[in-house]
């Protein structure tokens, strides 16, 4: 049996090797019984590789990536750009989560109410009330036309913020009150004269001394003004120095203080007036 | 007595509005009631005056005439409040230098958060 079989051997193993060079899937199939050395033949002898045939068109472009290896300049680029994009829009967020956080922390449960029902006159004389603040943003200043130095300088401050936020948007943006805690003096006249030297935009409230005392209540502002002074009396009166902004909704959203430029003001009432949506 | 003499003590009555009340100073009024006052400040800083309320026989002395150009200018409410916020802003200048001798350090930004209906 074994004398008669290795000639055949031979034989056909040099007929398989004619045959290799056309079939030689199909041949090693036919001999795989017979020869047990047989294997599919390697795409690249030489490579050692263990990962699998790639999708390389040229041994240039197989090289090239061997060389930078996963990597590429548009990889890079798309990972920096989607990484400072990130950063960007959690930024915005941050900023966005906390001016949420200022105007809400006033509205919530057990939080003083700042502002509030109100009727005055403005400086032409029609009826004012706070009804016609909704559905935009207000600026509200307490002062007096007889102030010696602080309200001149903060209305100056309110006249660039006016110009900064509303520079775009028009009338749409920001509606600025100026409420007096002088009645007697601050008649529709005097705060018409007044305020036309700051911005013309400026809405001067005024009313009785009970009116204004009540607004000024309201508004949590300090006032001293004494009742039924005498014409060409000379008194100042004091109050509280804060801007006080409120949403469309007539609610208090934040009080903007000396220490902050017009600019940073400015900053401060665009990302809340941007923020709203309507609720 | 002093260079603007006796008779200007205190500025022209104010314009009547069109509603009886008085308009209040404008742009121009108030500056020339500020410079009224600076020159009147400087003049008791050369004099070593702070309180020319408390110190009015020697602040009447030496600055007469600034005195005069400042009453001139400004509403004697007006007069009587920047005199006393001069004192003010001193005690205040040295209660922080105390404070910085005594090596306290400044902290950024505000001291608490501002809330409304807080007095200047």
């Amino acid at each position: 049996m074994s004398k008669s079989f290795i000639p055949s051997r031979s034989l056909l193993s040099s007929f398989s090797r004619s045959l290799k060079y056309d079939k030689p899937m199909q041949q090693c199939l036919r001999l795989r019984s017979i020869n047990a050395s047989c294997r599919a033949p390697a795409p690249a002898p030489k490579s050692f590789s263990t990962s699998s045939a790639r999708p390389y068109k040229t041994v240039e472009e197989q090289r090239s990536r061997y060389k930078s290896g996963p990597f590429s300049y548009r990889a890079g680029l798309l990972f920096l750009t989607s990484g400072a994009g990130l950063i960007i829009y959690f930024r915005y967020e941050k900023a966005r989560m906390e001016r949420l956080r200022i105007a809400e922390a006033t509205k919530g449960v057990g939080r003083p109410k700042v502002g509030g029902p109100f009727e005055l006159v403005d400086q032409e004389g029609r009826v004012f009330t706070d009804a016609d603040m909704r559905g935009r943003y207000a600026l509200v200043y307490f002062g007096f036309s007889h102030c010696p130095d602080i309200c001149p300088e903060e209305l100056d401050k309110m006249a660039v913020m006016i110009e900064l936020v509303n520079g775009e948007g028009g009338k749409k943006g920001l509606l600025p009150l100026f409420i007096t805690c002088d009645p007697a003096r601050d008649t529709p006249a005097v705060l018409k004269e007044y305020l036309k030297e700051f911005h013309s935009g400026i809405v001067g409230l005024t009313g009785s001394w009970e009116q204004v005392k009540d607004v000024c209540k309201k508004y949590r502002v300090y006032f001293s003004t004494p009742q039924g002074v005498k014409k060409g009396e000379d008194y100042l009166v004091d109050h509280s120095i804060y801007f006080y902004l409120m949403d469309p909704e007539g609610d208090f959203v934040e009080a903007i203080g000396r220490q902050h430029s017009p600019e940073q003001a400015a900053k401060i009432i665009g990302g809340h007036v941007g923020d709203w949506r309507g609720k | 007595m002093g260079f603007f003499g006796t008779t200007a003590t205190s500025p022209p009555p104010p314009k009547i509005s069109s509603d009886g009340a008085p308009i209040a100073p404008d742009r121009t009024q108030r500056a020339k009631c500020w410079e009224g006052r600076d020159a009147y400040f400087r003049c008791l800083d050369k004099s070593g005056i702070i309180d020319s309320i408390g110190q009015k026989d020697k602040a009447e002395k030496e600055c007469a005439g600034e005195a005069r150009g400042f009453e001139a200018n400004c509403a004697s409410s007006w007069v009587t409040y920047f005199k006393k916020r001069r004192v003010m802003e001193h005690q205040k200048a040295q209660t922080l230098e105390k404070l910085r001798t005594e090596g306290a350090q400044m902290m950024p930004g505000q001291v608490a958060p501002g809330g409304p209906g807080q007095k200047p």
